[in-house]
């Protein structure tokens, strides 16, 4: 059984600090939301409204289209896996995953008979015995995730629970989270301030910056069609160039930035049209780094430019590599590592290019932080 | 930081004397235990006998005095104070875990006054507890009429309980205090979330936490009940603790069956330290071993080399005991030699000390006939009573000459005067010395 | 209010208060309340109160200061020297425990091995689980007219006659010092464990000197220990009963004797309540001199 999950226009306030501000979505039944933000952009107290530890100041949550309002979080059909994973260090890991059928009620060998259950389905067979501080940082995250399915909740709630386990084991663990999720089939809503993790595993995301809620797709949306400059820098790397508005011709948009100007797209905004730019608007232009290409000569052509090269960084798969452009702005582009790069070197002068379909043009805003 | 050899060595010797005032006035009280003459002492020794644990003796001048088996009013004390000590632990634990855990709830100004309140007790001289409790529960006793209230109020093991209570939770409070910094609060929302009311809650996450907590709070608060004398000695009332006991008889005239008990103490004490050593060190070991056996299936491959146990492994405190053993062996051949153990001597001495004192005794009243007519009833009075009067007064001491035939007699004498110093509260001729103290009846 | 009663449960809530409410009102704050109203009172047998004799009087205070009517002195020079003699020795006593307590306590804890250091402060324990009693006992034994320190000093020729420890009260000074000294090595040691080694290292290697080292970094350190570990030792001492009875000589009173004495000997409740009060408020007085002096909190005081 999977429920939807939808906030109506949810603030929560402390004191005059506005953790949350007006936050409106709806999450479908069966889904895997993600909730994607920098640490502090009111992310978990939104996951702590929906699952009862505290209530909103105002706006509401629903659950199946029930109003949560006065219901505790032992009442609510949710579980939460915290970020610590809150394991009972004095109890077993099969008490641990009992423990809900243990307050409910239930006798020790239809406790027991769940535990085995759910630990078959974590892959932890026959660990049902062993004390909590005996297992090791990914398995203490499966106990988690059976101690927390063990209720057959409607919704499932994660706080971050990778953000403890090494690279490796948080890849692995992104895989099973999804496989577990689709075996299950009830609503999961993960909260990750790392993008890797939400466009990997979820069906939609929304990204949050600041007790607001800026966007909600699906990920190729929020990567590649960013309403906001927070959602294009926070999501995957971005160019920026800021310039103003010279003309606009249906939905490209010409640029004016310092001495040369650039063709873009109009973005799309939260209305899912097009922003509506005139001339003279400050705009900022986004270019993936994966969407510059190397430019064999000095012709200049549309959306091309002069950049000269700082450094250069080898990432295993792909070569980022930054440069300065003639008006000075920090230019970062990434090629495949097997591509050709002996012309640049540090201090070289090359030519870039970019099409007009890759670049997005957006009203300027807060970008995120480096 | 390593000091050089000279700060090394002060070091040393100043730990060493610290030690040794901490601990040699205990030996020394414990081996008088052993000593059979009535008054505690090293030297002279008399005999060697365990009297003092078991039946006590009927000193020469006829006074009984009792050994730690006979002593009645002892064992009454301890039972008393078993069960006041019983209550107490009853009463401040739990409070002591209330007020602990609804300190880590209120808000942050509130929390202040509250933490100052609950700490106020232990700054409050154990004396005035005591009294505050007596006059407010005789006040209460009083006011309630002749009923249940009154006999409450009078009664002195309830008073204690409560009075007790008062500044012990304090002690229980602190100890619930510090475990619950260290608590993890996610662990309590967690099992909310997973559908446990508030109650579950507490009883299968925070009390389980609380559980050594809970233990040790109840051992100190045990132990502080069983050792507390300032605040019992006021709400004690009619009755007697282990405590009012061993304190009234200091004052009547201090016997080696105190020394008994107090080495009996002192074993327990060392058995429980023993114990708890023990048991810590098993703990540990279990602990390590539990570790090593996790970093080995974490950490493959043979990074790890298991070290070989050491077979023998002497452990220092074998040395201690060796010189213990030694210094034994030596004090009873020492005592074998002299003859100043067994039966045989206790009688001899009790023989030469009874002729002593009956010589003495007549001496006395000779001296006594010749200055004055009346002083036969005296005589009586202060043998049969012990020398509380007599003794109380130095310069009455120093008018009697006839102390000076025995050299060895005057000595226990001498000790036996200071001892009947301490008797401040049953001489009703010192209050006199106060100007405001005559009783108004 | 409401919300603890959300987060605990009615049933624990309820509990938890009842706990709370028992021990702070009835246990605290009534008892001492009622001896402070008593203090004020005449000392009437329980038929009389309540009645129109039981007016608001100062007569005690009075007393303490003044003596009784019928004496002739202008002050009640017993009782306040009394009083005034407890009170310096408490603080003599405190300052000599501080002294011999403090190479201690920075031994075990920063010179000690870890091994070293659990021992000694096992040991250190263990004379502490002995009642006071009894540990003031094995002292008297030890100052005896025949005790063993008499007898060392006869050995050792430093005096010709029995001295009488007792009567002189060093019996007593010393018993009283023996007494609390445990309450002033834990905090101390407490205190000296969290700093940090690397301090005394740097300080060193700078040039300064053992003594100025412990002046300017360990005693500022340990300030919050020095502080808690002198309150509790005059409080206990100056409050100390069990230790003056069996050491004290008669001529000599120790101020919570003089209190017992009116208690249980005189029946005078109302003037042992005063006389209470003028302790309490002395200790009161103390705590807060040292909360100001080394500027600590009292939740750093009592730990």
């Amino acid at each position: 059984m999977s429920a939807e999950v939808e906030l109506q226009n949810v603030s929560i306030a402390f004191g005059n600090f506005y953790a949350a501000k007006n936050v409106n979505v709806k999450i479908g039944a069966g889904e895997f939301f993600s909730f994607l933000g920098p640490s502090g952009c009111g992310k978990t107290t939104l996951l702590r409204a929906v699952s009862g530890f505290l209530e909103p100041s105002q706006g509401k949550v629903l659950i199946d289209g029930q109003d949560m309002s006065g219901i505790g979080p032992n009442k609510r059909p949710t579980s939460l896996i915290f970020q610590n994973l809150a394991l009972f260090p004095l109890m077993s890991v099969a008490d641990n995953i009992a423990f809900s059928l243990e307050v409910r009620g239930h006798d020790k060998t239809s406790r027991r008979k769940r535990a085995d259950e759910l630990l078959d389905l974590v892959a932890l067979n026959g660990q049902g015995d062993k004390k909590v501080h005996e297992l090791s940082g990914g398995q203490k995250q499966r106990v988690a995730i059976a101690r927390a399915l063990a209720v057959e909740p409607k919704v499932l709630l994660l706080d971050e629970p990778l953000s403890a386990l090494d690279l490796k084991l948080r890849q692995k663990m992104r895989t099973e989270l999804r496989a577990i999720q689709q075996r299950v089939g009830i609503t999961f809503i993960y909260i990750t301030h790392d993008q890797g993790e939400a466009l990997t595993m979820s069906d939609r995301v929304g990204v949050m910056n600041d007790g607001e809620l800026e966007q909600v797709g699906s990920c190729y949306d929020v990567y590649e069609a960013p309403c906001t400059p927070f959602v294009a820098t926070f999501v995957g790397e971005n160019n920026a160039f800021y310039g103003k508005v010279e003309k606009v011709e249906g939905g490209k948009v010409k640029v004016q930035t310092g001495g040369s100007s650039f063709i873009g797209q109009a973005g799309l905004g939260l209305d899912k049209k097009n922003y509506k730019f005139k001339a003279g608007d400050e705009v900022i232009m986004f270019v993936r780094p994966e969407a510059i290409s190397l430019k064999g000569n000095s012709k200049r052509t549309q959306n091309s430019f002069s950049a000269e090269v700082k450094t250069i960084e080898f990432e295993g798969n792909l070569k980022n590599i930054f440069l300065r452009s003639a008006e000075d702005v920090d230019i970062r582009f990434s090629v495949s590592s097997s591509s050709d790069t002996s012309g640049m070197e540090p201090s070289k002068n090359v030519y870039l290019s970019f099409s007009q379909d890759n670049a997005v043009v957006l009203p300027t805003g807060a970008l995120a932080l480096d | 930081m390593k000091p050089n050899l000279a700060i090394q060595a002060f070091l040393g010797l100043y730990i060493l004397i610290f030690f040794l005032y901490l601990f040699g006035p205990l030996v020394i009280m414990s081996i008088t235990a052993f000593n059979s003459a009535e008054f505690p002492a090293i030297t002279p020794w008399e005999c060697f006998s365990f009297r003092w644990f078991n039946e006590g003796k009927i000193a020469y001048d006829g006074q009984r005095l009792a050994g730690l088996v006979t002593d009645r009013p002892l064992h009454e004390g301890i039972i008393t104070s078993l069960i006041i000590a019983a209550g107490v632990v009853t009463l401040s634990v739990p409070i002591g875990m209330a007020a602990a855990i609804v300190l880590t709830q209120v808000n942050s100004r509130l929390r202040t006054l509250f933490y100052s309140m609950s700490i106020m007790p232990v700054l409050f001289p154990g004396v005035i507890i005591g009294i505050s409790t007596v006059v407010l529960w005789d006040r209460i006793a009083t006011l309630g009429g002749d009923g249940f209230i009154s006999e409450l109020g009078r009664n002195g093991i309830f008073l204690t309980i409560l009075g007790q209570t008062c500044f012990i939770s304090t002690y229980c409070f602190l100890i619930f205090v510090a475990r619950l910094q260290r608590f993890d609060t996610t662990q309590e929302e967690a099992a909310l979330d997973l559908g446990a009311s508030q109650s579950q809650v507490f009883l299968k996450i925070l009390v389980p936490y609380l559980m050594p907590a809970i233990g040790s709070s109840a051992v100190i608060a045990f132990l502080a009940s069983f050792e507390n004398y300032n605040t019992t000695v006021f709400s004690i009332l009619s009755e007697q603790t282990l405590t009012t006991v061993i304190a009234s008889k200091v004052r009547l005239g201090i016997s080696p069956a105190i020394s008994a008990l107090a080495l009996v103490i002192i074993c327990l004490t060392l058995l429980g330290a023993f114990l708890y050593e023990i048991s810590r060190r098993s703990n540990q070991r279990k602990k390590d071993r539990e570790n090593k056996v996790k970093m080995f299936s974490e950490i493959s491959g043979n990074r790890l080399v298991e070290e070989q146990p050491k077979f023998f492994k002497i452990p220092k405190s074998i040395f201690v005991f060796l010189l213990l053993l030694i210094l034994a062996v030596l004090t009873w051949q020492h005592l074998i030699k002299n003859n100043m153990y067994g039966a045989e001597c206790v009688e001899k001495a009790e023989a030469s000390k009874k002729s002593n004192f009956a010589d003495q005794l007549k001496l006395l009243q000779q001296n006594a006939e010749g200055v004055e007519t009346t002083d036969e009833s005296e005589g009586n009075a202060s043998r049969s009573k012990g020398y509380n009067d007599i003794f109380g007064d130095q310069n009455l001491f120093k008018d009697f000459g006839g102390f000076d035939t025995d050299k060895k007699e005057e000595n226990e004498n001498g000790a036996t005067r200071s001892n009947e110093y301490n008797d401040i509260f049953n001489d009703p001729n010192l209050f006199k010395n106060f100007g405001g103290f005559d009783k108004k009846e | 209010m409401n919300s603890f009663y959300k987060k605990n449960g009615p049933v624990i809530a309820t509990l938890f208060l009842v706990a709370i409410i028992f021990w702070l009102v009835f246990l605290i704050v009534i008892p001492q309340l009622y001896m402070l109203d008593l203090s004020f009172r005449p000392n009437l047998p329980p038929l009389l109160r309540g009645g129109p004799d039981d007016v608001y009087t100062l007569t005690h205070y009075k007393h303490f200061l003044y003596g009784s009517e019928t004496s002739k002195d202008a002050y009640n020079y017993v009782d306040i020297g009394v009083f005034l003699d407890t009170i310096i020795t408490a603080v003599l006593v405190t300052i000599i425990n501080l002294c011999f307590c403090y190479p201690i306590a920075f031994y075990i804890a920063k010179l000690a091995t870890p091994n070293t250091a659990r021992l000694l402060v096992l040991a250190l324990v263990i004379p502490f689980w002995i009642n006071e009693l009894l540990r003031s006992f094995a002292i008297r034994i030890l100052f005896a007219g025949e005790g063993v320190i008499n007898n060392i000093l006869l050995e050792l020729g430093l005096i010709s006659t029995a001295v009488n420890f007792i009567a002189l009260d060093i019996a007593l000074y010393t018993g009283l010092t023996y007494a609390y000294i445990l309450l002033m090595i834990f905090p101390l040691y407490n205190a000296l464990e969290t700093l940090d080694t690397n301090q005394l290292e740097a300080a060193k290697d700078l040039g300064s000197s053992t003594v100025r080292t412990h002046w300017r970094i360990v005693i500022p350190h340990a300030k919050a220990g020095i502080a808690s570990g002198s309150t509790m030792v005059f409080m206990l001492t100056a409050g100390a009963l069990a230790t003056p009875v069996v050491l004290s000589s008669p001529n000599t009173y120790w101020f919570t004797q003089l209190i017992y004495q009116w208690f249980n000997m005189n029946d005078n409740w109302s003037r042992g309540s005063a006389y209470s009060i003028i302790l309490l408020v002395v200790s009161v007085t103390f705590v807060l001199l040292m909360m100001r002096l080394f500027k600590v909190t009292i939740g750093e005081v009592v730990r």
